[in-house]
């Protein structure tokens, strides 16, 4: 910065090229170069930092486990503003984490962004709560159209082993077990798994999910 | 002195990049104009029970509705007095959520925990009182609920999750009965 600054057009010729001891015109041109520069970078600084902390959430205001991303407490009166600012961005009116939580994820396990055009194997295990569904969207939020009208899975529909256990395949094309359908658009994928009536809850009374509860997502191939 | 100059401007910039995140945290969401709260209010009038149809690709008022679950909803205007919702527990998955225009859900019960067919909800603001609207002691019956709402107008959002995918028409039937309306103490 300080090179950028002795270089600019603004500064008037100095007559010796040190930084600090100039003359009092070319001081005062380089106060408000400084000036302006620290407001640009502040601004910066300042919404950028913001817009990150509601979009993508801190250790304090959500849970992250492998793909997936919970906000500990959405809908809940005594949010936090990043909460709130989050959930208002959003379009959403969740239930409060005391009564429901919600984990979204955007990417297979690994990191890669979820897409139409590939197949992924999602296993899990049961949730411990009264109700619970898998919904696949598109990145905004809209269900995707298929033909087979197939949008979701729930936890009383979900076809399941002997010990409780299941996979969902998430694919273009039709797939044996439980077949969620990822539409014929090319385009990027978001899951959402809602979990109603959580058993279990934290010394806060909202809704407790184990993470290793929360089903694995492998990408299995891309067109 | 001017040696310190630099120091000056970071410290400068960290404060003014604070102050910066804050105002944009607490702006943001009353400068989010679509939220929850607000696309419903969109869909029709006050102090009535309108259901939405189930969620489709293209059909939904709000991003990531899940399509399984059945919705109806009531927004409540409090300012000419109580509100009541009554609502048939046909299911234990039945959840009934209040939220304040700011997308908070300050109430909430689960059919599960109501052991009636039937559950009234009585909405009124914290300067209301029951016994003003008619009431002697609605707290005598079991399946009356007064909800004191932080807000004048809010939503009460009904979802009803479905058991199975045969369970749909039951469940906006179930919904249907729903009804929503100034509380007197005729009605």
């Amino acid at each position: 910065m300080t090179s950028g600054v002795h270089d600019s057009p603004l500064t008037l010729a100095p007559t010796r090229p040190t930084v600090w001891r100039d003359d009092e015109a070319g001081h005062s041109m380089r106060s408000l170069v400084y000036f302006v520069a620290t407001f640009v970078v502040a601004l910066i600084l300042g919404i950028g930092s913001a817009w990150y902390m509601i979009d993508h959430g801190s250790p304090l205001t959500t849970t992250k486990v492998g793909a997936w991303e919970g906000w500990l407490s959405a809908g809940n009166p005594n949010a936090d503003y990043y909460t709130r600012a989050h959930v208002a961005r959003s379009g959403r009116l969740p239930l409060t984490s005391t009564v429901a939580r919600y984990f979204v994820a955007r990417t297979d396990d690994n990191g890669r962004a979820l897409a139409a055009d590939c197949t992924y194997l999602i296993t899990g295990r049961p949730l411990n709560a009264r109700w619970w569904s898998v919904a696949l969207y598109d990145e905004y939020g809209g269900l995707i159209a298929n033909s087979s009208g197939r949008y979701s899975f729930n936890s009383e529909e979900l076809l399941r082993h002997a010990d409780g256990s299941y996979r969902i395949n998430l694919a273009r094309n039709a797939r044996p077990e439980n077949w969620l359908p990822t539409g014929a658009v090319d385009q990027r994928l978001t899951l959402m798994l809602r979990i109603y009536s959580p058993r279990e809850t934290d010394a806060a009374g909202i809704g407790f999910i184990a993470g290793d509860r929360l089903p694995k997502i492998e990408r299995l191939s891309c067109e | 002195m001017r040696m310190r100059l630099p120091g000056l401007f970071i410290a400068l910039g960290l404060v003014l990049a604070g102050l910066i995140h804050i105002v944009a945290v607490l702006a943001l969401p009353s400068l989010a104009p679509k939220n929850g709260f607000s696309r419903f209010a969109a869909l029709g009038p006050v102090n009535t029970v309108i259901q939405i149809p189930p969620a489709a690709p293209g059909q939904q008022p709000m991003p990531m509705m899940a399509p399984d679950v059945r919705y109806a909803f009531c927004r409540f205007d409090l300012s000419n007095g109580p509100v009541r919702l009554s609502a048939r527990i046909t299911d234990e998955l039945l959840l009934i959520a209040l939220y304040t225009p700011g997308a908070e859900n300050f109430y909430s019960v689960v059919g599960a925990d109501v052991k009636r067919p039937e559950v009234e909800l009585i909405i009124i603001t914290a300067d209301q009182s029951v016994e003003e609207a008619g009431v002697d002691s609605p707290e005598s019956v079991d399946n009356v609920i007064v909800v004191n709402s932080p807000v004048s107008e809010g939503i009460a959002l009904l979802r009803l999750p479905l058991a199975g995918p045969s369970r749909a028409d039951a469940a906006e039937q179930a919904l249907k009965a729903t009804s929503c309306g100034p509380y007197s103490r005729s009605g």
